[in-house]
């Protein structure tokens, strides 16, 4: 595509036509290189560690291959019946998804609004925004290990989060040795970490739309509410995309937090256990390479088509 | 898949355009719909704060008084036993904490640097394959990474790169990230920079070296940031990819120290200080580049 840009060139007049293309594709081709050149580290990179990666795991898919040095034996599609059969029996990689689907529902859902809610109150005219947002940020940016050990703390049943609930007068859970306390648990947590980096681009949305937009309106006498709802949120689709995109992508992967907390098995009862956990399970514990990656492949499918669908739902095309 | 709307967007966002919203505001007279503002904003203030100061303080308690009932807010008396335990060198720690600088040191280094090249031939020079590889970059950011963790392992396995530094380093050297936020700064210098130079016969290297290179530090502090705490904060590769307790980062130690120390909260707690101080430091330093950066690409947060 880009010779024939080079063809479409004007200039060039005939008399010099004998020596002008090969000076032109010699500095062409010594750009060529000296970009190659410059790219080369990066293009090692995603080539070796990404775009192989990728063929790799579609291919082993199909392969019974056991850590070690044994020949990997082609399986055809024995992998994903294996994974029919564990999803249609209940098996670990159900119980993963399940708890995956209910944790990104809860996590993305609640989050995506305190991000927004935080973004619209940071908008207003507020002294002290950036002090404000730096402390809003804070949870975001340290590691989710040292979180997830400083909640697993917290979480007890003589911990912070209970006693500040008995000053309530409610007597907390054990959150999380109990089955239905223990993923909300994490839930929380997860959005109290997550949602300020979302408020973040929430904010920058914000500060995109004309305000020239909330003048006219006012001329026509709406409200707050009505701009909120008439400009304002239709305005911040694609970010909305972006962050329920982007939220789903990290919540369905979910792994640090229920392992530092709950263990590899996800305890209480399966309850904690994550499709990231088990495949970490399958490949590194079971040594079942092959099977593990039919299973991260599975996933990408299911978060793929997620993705889609909150593509064509949340950022259609809005018409004025 | 690159026209997801946080890509589009931060194409069309420039770095330093944040800096709108740092403008002072006249004062103005509290009304009570403002109060009320205000106290919802100090009150999740608090609510963000609170968890870091209570387990701060708690890692200088005792083990009888971390164990008390109620919970007291201020250690009394306050120990510095916790992290002297910690950081004896009987734990590992100091060897940990060793390998997390050596693996987040070495990946910010080289991202700057070679992000900064990549970005410099994505976003300021013309070649055959450039905008496969552009939009292959964007496409990539979008990969769950837990499809590729396996052969990304394996493939490290075939080079020797498991168990040493090799295999923490290498496959974060140059993340597409980084590349997408060097080449979406590059692409907004004007084009005359380096033009006389090159047509004087300079090279294209001394050209990003001497002229381009200089002028990129709001996006080299941007990516050294995201780096830093990229790498820091990494727990699943790490794990994966060191088998010998001393080669753990300080992620992967806290984990399993954990795993020891199961109710010895106070000693859990200086773990987690430890890991979390030097990076409320450096965000408390740089924190305007950090929110820069995370609002351009809205991605390294994950």
């Amino acid at each position: 595509m880009q010779l024939a840009a080079s063809k479409a060139r004007p200039g060039g007049p005939s008399g010099t036509r004998r020596s002008l293309p090969f000076k032109v594709n010699r500095r062409k081709l010594t750009e060529t290189l000296t970009a190659y050149t410059f790219l080369a580290p990066y293009l090692f990179v995603l080539i070796v560690f990404t775009l192989i990666a990728i063929v790799t795991a579609l291919t082993l898919s199909f392969f019974y291959v056991d850590f070690g040095f044994t020949t990997p034996i082609f399986y055809g599609f024995r992998n994903y019946l294996n994974i029919w059969y564990d999803l249609t029996h209940d098996g670990d990689f159900a119980a993963g998804l399940r708890n995956c689907v209910e944790y990104t529902i809860g996590v993305v859902t609640l989050q995506t609004t305190l991000a927004l809610f935080l973004a619209l109150l940071l908008n207003q005219k507020v002294h002290g925004r950036g002090f404000f947002r730096t402390i809003f940020y804070l949870p975001s940016m340290t590691s989710s290990v040292a979180i997830s050990l400083i909640f697993y703390w917290l979480y007890q049943p003589q911990g912070g989060i209970n006693y500040v609930l008995s000053l309530l007068h409610i007597q907390g859970p054990a959150w999380l040795e109990n089955p239905s306390t223990a993923l909300p648990a994490i839930m929380l947590l997860n959005i109290w970490t997550t949602a300020p980096t979302f408020m973040l681009m929430y904010l920058a949305a914000l500060q995109d739309i004309p305000s020239t937009l909330y003048e006219a309106a006012r001329v026509d006498g709406a409200n707050s509410w009505q701009m909120l709802w008439k400009i304002t949120v239709p305005l911040l689709r694609p970010t909305t995309f972006a962050v329920v995109a982007l939220g789903s992508i990290g919540a369905f992967q979910m792994f640090d937090q229920a392992f530092v907390m709950e263990g590899a098995s996800g305890t209480p009862l399966r309850s904690t256990l994550t499709a990231a956990m088990v495949i970490y399970d399958t490949a590194f514990q079971k040594s079942l390479m092959g099977l593990a990656c039919a299973q991260a492949f599975v996933l990408f499918i299911i978060i793929f088509a997620v993705t889609l669908l909150q593509k064509r739902y949340i950022d259609a095309n809005i018409q004025y | 898949m690159s026209t997801i709307g946080g890509v589009a967007r931060a194409e069309k966002a420039q770095l330093p355009s944040v800096a709108v919203s740092m403008r002072r505001r006249p004062p103005l007279p509290l009304q009570p719909g403002q109060l009320v503002l205000y106290i919802v904003l100090i009150g999740y203030g608090l609510f963000s704060l609170a968890p870091f100061l209570f387990a701060f303080s708690s890692s200088f308690k005792t083990y009888a008084q971390v164990l008390s009932w109620p919970p007291s807010l201020l250690p009394n008396p306050a120990t510095l036993d916790n992290y002297r335990f910690i950081l004896s060198g009987a734990q590992l720690f100091p060897r940990y904490i060793l390998n997390s600088l050596i693996y987040a040191g070495a990946v910010t280094v080289l991202n700057v640097l070679l992000a900064s090249m990549a970005g410099y031939a994505f976003g300021r020079m013309e070649f055959p394959g450039k905008n496969f590889f552009y939009l292959l970059t964007l496409a990539v950011l979008m990969i769950p990474s837990q499809l590729i963790l396996i052969p990304k392992f394996l493939v490290a396995y075939t080079l020797h790169l498991t168990d040493n530094y090799g295999g923490l380093i290498v496959p974060a050297m140059v993340t597409p990230t980084s590349v997408f936020l060097m080449t979406q700064f590059l692409k907004t210098l004007p084009r005359e920079l380096e033009e006389a130079a090159l047509i004087d016969g300079c090279s294209r290297f001394r050209a990003f070296w001497q002229i381009i290179f200089p002028l990129v530090r709001p996006a080299v502090t941007v990516v050294a940031l995201l780096s830093f705490q990229g790498a820091w904060n990494e727990f699943l590769w790490p794990l994966i990819v060191m088998s010998h307790q001393e080669n753990y980062t300080l992620t992967v130690g806290l984990a399993f120290f954990k795993g020891n120390y199961v109710t010895q909260y106070n000693l859990v707690l200086a773990g987690a200080m430890i890991s979390i101080a030097p990076l409320v430091i450096i965000f408390f330093i740089f924190q305007r580049y950090f929110i820069q950066g995370l609002s351009t690409s809205g991605l390294a947060g994950r």
